[in-house]
């Protein structure tokens, strides 16, 4: 057993029809080691891993575990080798307690009947160990994201696996609980376990790993010590050239009201108290407005008041002096431009082509529609001119199937859609979400334009560099309600997360 | 990049051969159970099941009784055109057969009650299953009920008060209404000409006509209008039909109440012709909103295609008559239409193949010229 | 009054087997809308078995009965399975067809034998007089009918199996996150045949308990009006708990039993509220407690729609 590394991944090469995902990449990671791996959306990380869980079968190279190749044909296998995995969405059931999601698969019985005492006792003994506080009891649908996450790990361990993957682990965290998570991964270090830590978050690799291997469009472009590197050459390696890691912009010149809310209230679907809790605030314009705040403490459900999606309870909204607290969907929209959160769920008819799609906010007015009918000369010429416009790349045009495009494109559409129709709000929801740092950059310079144009842009955003990047005025949502009022210019980040976790609260002089 | 696309992953061309490939598999299921029943006459039976009037030696008699078939065509394109509507919008009409049924009460009580004519009759058999179809849409839009289980249960209530409803112009001797032609004659469906054309058949009206052209109307309001673009935008993705600001509530409502007219209007295409009469003591729902699921799918979901699906299975099944009843039950032909219906399930994996089929194609054909150019490629 | 009891358990048990079959079925993550078609085909089973074993030894007859039942409806599933696990067909499709084609199927097979049997007899009807006897027991004045009995045995099994055993917990693993259960091992493709097929074994056996519940002959042209989906109302207003269907189908079998007596009920044959009324209670009963229940359904989160591999 003189070989160094737990599991190795060595030349592995995964073609699909039309791309190279993988191209003769190599993974090794040593016991007791946490190694990075780091790419953008789409470098092939993500298929790499399935590779290594058997979802897939490499067409070239092998895996090699303690430096003999083994054959991995599912996530059995995977186990079996004592490799684990907590996935970016928990694989987690709503509905069980946190013991039956952990023992669910490897349960013990006696008699057909299922016996939970001894399992009781080995997660508390590994909770304790590690320091993984959950109460095993708790429905899933009952606990935070962190004591979920701290669920899937007990998970892992609770399978003896001594190979860990975190996949993007950090992603619904606050800062805090970020920090708790960095300080587990080094205790399961220390107790001997390798971890693989995927992740584009640079400041967090540098923290916490040991080594890093950068994976950019399917190939591998180096694996380095993080004792021998910054940040700026780990994102020259990510993206293939220097990044401008902070926007451009002019200082903000606010104009007049926009949008004027007041001590709005919003219901949850989720449960009996409410999302939004007498929030009130304004969005002058000329100006970006960020929401920071964990993902769950009651954005989306602001915007589903603010935009129409979901009833107002109480309070009122005010758009460009004009009461909308109860106007239906279609009159606020004449106002309001918004891209939606979920672009899939709510932005785009993914069924319908590309035209369609790009007229869907606008396909009743008289441009498009005539006595009924619709104007198909003049929805293709308007899609022709905003894919122009836009660079909205798609297979075949206007009758591209949405369903066919990429992430970035489809996003593409939906900002064409809605930068071009008259507004003067304009609320993005995470409009960068899973894109890459191109289209990222490509977004965030169209929503400075935007305000130097003088709409009034409200921006909700998780991540924190987007946060203190972009907005000119920062908002922290904490349970429902505002608690503070921040200026990126004279705020840090620490700052911010204390506010996101609820730590540290203004009071309302508002 | 203008590559010329395979013929395999052409819609309209997977449609056909799916359809195709149903109706021969629903025909050889037939002809073995025919086998299985008595294997002498199986193959003659299944020859005259897809023969149907062609049975007859004469000319004439074909085409009379080519009307009788066409005339039980009407109503099963209603029905499915009610269903292919009503899953455009991602809603399972299955209560097409009771809004069907319940047309059947209004459009006989109309007429053998209070001896309307025919087009009041018509109107009112719509407005039943109109009705029939709101209810669906008001439980599915503001409570949430699954609008198959709500569809069932209102096709027993329809069924059972249509019979308590009908017992009131039911002949004294037997538990059918009267005879629509002896009883009011002003309520029977013109027939435009078209009696003459197929050999003096009064069975066939202007009901046939007008169901082609309302699956033409149909096709034409879901592809080329605003309400359409708005319907299918709900069928497919009901929270982006919201975010875009349609009422999709009001849309789905909307929906329902439209299956529900078009169903209720093909009974009254049927019961006004006067072909059959209601037997009052039913006890089952009746099938023709069944089969339209069949011809809806079976027509890869496209108005036009319906109407040539629905023909060829009111083809299959009048064809059932023809049955030597002393060996076969006539049954068989509504085994192999619901047979038929099952195989339409695996159209989607059926279409899922061909486009295999196409990308394996292709990629052969890519590997070859990639390999040319790359010079000796690699594993084959 | 012994008679409304006796109705009303025996039609609760009924709905309670053939809701705790789409229980399983929706746990594991398929709605199995062909309930319907399952009870036909374990009817028609169960029928010819009771009419070939006339006068055999009352357990006996029970017993062989009730396998033959639960067999039938077993290997219809098959059907339902194969189509919507593996083919990925569209259950709502896959169910309606399959209900469709078991009336024309028990049709087809009943009118077949009748004919050759008797070339002059077509009717689709099973006569099982001599066998019928055998389901019921006396006691006192009481006719206890065995289907409540094995109606109660399969809610307190259901009850265990879903709750207390490793079966259990990855079955509803299944219906409610797919994903998860693979991703630990769990072969959802399995676990979901075995729902289906524990649905078919039980609207099997709630199909010939259906035909058998008072009457001693059967037209198989008829099905079974709407039951299977009566039962999927009691399955939905019981939120997928087995006790909660055993009392919702209590419900449901005492409006059913209802218009099998008032008559003989002195006051509510005074009403004189018309029968048909009384015919269309439990579907208008099961309208009105969906539109109350729909609302907020805790429905296995994943059912209804195929799993597919590549989408973990």
């Amino acid at each position: 057993m003189g070989n160094p590394y737990a599991i190795e991944m060595v030349h592995i090469t995964k073609r699909f029809p039309g791309i190279i995902a993988n191209d003769d990449v190599t993974l090794q990671l040593r016991h007791g080691e946490i190694h990075a791996l780091l790419g953008e959306n789409g470098a092939g990380k993500s298929t790499l891993m399935s590779v290594l869980f058997g979802l897939y079968q490499a067409e070239e190279g092998e895996i090699r575990k303690d430096g003999k190749k083994v054959t991995i044909n599912n996530p059995n296998d995977a186990n079996d080798l004592g490799i684990g995995m907590v996935h970016q969405h928990f694989k987690l059931v709503q509905c069980f307690t946190v013991l039956d999601n952990i023992i669910l698969g490897v349960e013990t019985t006696k008699h057909g009947i299922l016996q939970k005492d001894e399992a009781r006792k080995k997660v508390m003994a590994l909770s304790e160990k590690y320091g993984l506080k959950v109460d095993p009891d708790a429905k899933i649908e009952d606990i935070t994201v962190g004591m979920q996450q701290r669920t899937e790990i007990l998970k892992m361990l609770y399978r003896d696996n001594d190979i860990l993957i975190f996949d993007e682990p950090t992603a619904v965290l606050t800062p805090q609980e970020i920090e708790e998570l960095m300080q587990i991964m080094k205790n399961l270090k220390k107790e001997g376990k390798s971890i693989l830590f995927i992740s584009h978050k640079l400041n967090e690799i540098m923290e916490v790993a040991d080594r890093c291997t950068v994976l950019r469009r399917g190939k591998c472009v180096g694996t380095v010590n993080i004792a021998d590197t910054n940040e700026q050459e780990l994102s020259r390696m990510m993206v293939g050239r220097d990044v401008q890691l902070v926007a451009q912009k002019a200082p903000a010149k606010p104009g007049e009201t926009v949008l004027d809310v007041r001590g709005m209230t919003v219901a949850s679907n989720r449960h009996k108290n409410n999302a939004v809790k007498h929030v009130s605030f304004e969005v002058h314009a000329g100006e970006i407005v960020c929401v920071a705040g964990i993902d769950g403490n009651g954005q989306t459900e602001l915007v589903y008041g603010l935009t129409g999606l979901a009833p107002v309870s109480d309070g009122s909204i005010t758009l460009c002096g004009n009461d909308i607290t109860h106007a239906p969907i279609r009159k606020r929209a004449a106002e309001m431009s918004h891209i939606p959160e979920d672009r899939q769920k709510h932005g785009l008819v993914l069924d319908y082509s590309l035209e369609d799609n790009l007229v869907l906010q606008r396909y009743w007015q008289p441009e498009f529609t005539k006595g009924g009918f619709l104007r198909r000369p003049a929805i293709r010429s308007y899609a022709n001119r905003l894919i122009k416009e836009y660079d909205i790349r798609s297979g075949q045009g206007p009758a591209t199937i949405v369903r066919s495009m990429s992430g970035g494109n489809q996003q593409k559409a939906i900002i064409a859609r809605e930068l071009d129709r008259e507004h003067k709000l304009l609320v993005a929801v995470q409009p960068t979400r899973g894109l890459d740092v191109g289209a990222i950059e490509f977004i965030h310079k169209q929503l400075i334009a935007e305000r130097d144009a003088g709409t009034a842009v409200l921006l909700i955003s998780l991540e924190l560099e987007e946060v203190m990047n972009v907005s000119d005025r920062i908002l922290v949502m904490y349970e429902g309600e505002i608690v503070g009022e921040l200026d990126p210019k004279k705020t840090t980040t620490e700052e911010l997360g204390l506010y996101m976790a609820g730590a540290k609260r203004q009071e309302a002089g508002r | 990049m203008k590559e010329k696309k395979s013929i395999l992953t052409n819609g309209l061309f997977q449609s056909i051969v799916s359809a195709i490939i149903c109706i021969l598999l629903g025909l050889l299921v037939g002809y073995l159970v025919l086998l299985a029943i008595n294997p002498a006459g199986a193959g003659k039976a299944i020859q005259a099941i897809v023969k149907n009037y062609l049975n007859y030696p004469t000319k004439m008699a074909q085409m009379k009784y080519l009307g009788n078939t066409l005339v039980k065509t009407a109503p099963l394109l209603m029905c499915a055109l009610s269903i292919n509507f009503c899953y455009k919008v991602g809603l399972f009409n299955i209560g097409a057969a009771g809004q069907y049924v319940v047309g059947i009460g209004a459009c006989l009580y109309g007429a053998l009650a209070l001896k309307w004519s025919w087009l009041p009759c018509m109107l009112l058999a719509l407005a039943a299953g109109a009705l029939w179809g709101l209810i669906v849409g008001l439980l599915k839009a503001y409570r949430n009920v699954n609008e198959v289980i709500s569809g069932i249960m209102l096709n027993w209530i329809g069924l059972y008060l249509v019979n308590t409803l009908l017992s009131n112009v039911k002949e004294s001797t037997s538990p059918y209404t009267y005879a629509l032609g002896k009883t009011n004659k002003a309520a029977m469906l013109p027939g435009g000409g078209l009696p003459a054309v197929f050999s003096n058949n009064g069975y066939v009206t202007i009901a046939i006509p007008l169901s082609i052209i309302i699956a033409v109307l149909i096709d034409i309001l879901l592809t080329k209008t605003k309400f359409g673009y708005e319907l299918r935008a709900t069928g497919f993705n009901k929270e982006a039909a919201r975010y875009a600001g349609m009422n999709e509530k009001r849309n789905l409502i909307m929906t329902l109440v439209i299956g529900g007219a078009l169903a209720g209007l093909g009974a009254a295409f049927y019961y006004l012709s006067g072909y059959e009469q209601w037997e009052v003591t039913t006890s089952s729902v009746p099938g023709m909103g069944f089969n339209g699921i069949a011809a809806t799918f079976l027509g890869g979901l496209n108005p036009i295609g319906t109407i040539f699906a629905s023909y060829f299975l009111q083809h299959i099944m009048s064809g059932g008559s023809y049955l030597d009843k002393n060996i076969y039950p006539s049954q068989i032909a509504d085994l192999i239409t619901a047979i038929i219906i099952y195989l339409c399930g695996f159209v989607l994996f059926m279409k899922t193949v061909m486009n295999r089929m196409a990308a394996s194609k292709n990629e052969k054909k890519l590997r070859r010229t990639g390999a040319e150019s790359k010079k000796g490629g690699e594993k084959a | 009054m012994i008679l409304l009891i006796q109705y009303t358990l025996i039609f609760a048990a009924i709905l309670s087997l053939v809701a705790l079959g789409g229980c399983f079925s929706e746990h594991s993550g398929v709605i199995n809308l062909g309930l319907e078609g399952v009870m036909v085909m374990g009817a028609l089973g169960g029928a010819l078995t009771m009419k070939s074993l006339g006068s055999a030894p009352s357990a006996v007859i029970v017993i062989v009965t009730i396998l033959v039942a639960a067999l039938s409806g077993l290997a219809y599933t098959l059907l339902l399975a194969f189509a919507c696990i593996n083919l990925k067909a569209d259950q709502t499709l896959v169910g309606t067809a399959l209900n469709i084609l078991a009336t024309a199927a028990a049709t087809v097979i009943v009118k077949a034998i009748n004919m050759s049997e008797d070339s002059s007899n077509v009717s689709s009807t099973v006569v099982y007089t001599k066998a019928n006897h055998a389901l019921t027991t006396k006691i006192g004045g009481f006719s206890f009918n065995w289907f409540v009995a094995v109606a109660i045995l399969a809610l307190i099994l259901a009850y265990v199996i879903l709750y207390k055993t490793r079966f259990g917990l990855r079955l509803m693993a299944c219906g409610e996150n797919p994903q998860a259960a693979d991703s630990v091992g769990i072969n959802v493709f399995k676990m979901r045949w075995c729902g289906v097929l524990i649905s078919g074994v039980l609207g099997g056996i709630g199909g010939i308990a259906y035909i058998t519940a008072g009457v001693s002959q059967w037209k198989f042209e008829t099905g079974v009006a709407g039951w299977g989906f009566l039962a999927l109302a009691v399955m939905i207003f019981g939120q997928w708990k087995p006790l909660n269907i055993g009392l919702a189908a209590l419900l449901f079998g005492f409006f059913r039993a209802l218009s099998s007596v008032y008559s003989g009920i002195g006051w509510l044959a005074a009403m004189k509220i018309p029968s048909t009324i009384y015919v269309m209670l439990p579907y208008i009963i099961s309208l009105i407690v969906l539109a109350f229940t729909s609302k907020n359904s805790r429905a296995p989160k994943a059912e209804g729609i195929p799993y597919d591999k590549s989408t973990r």
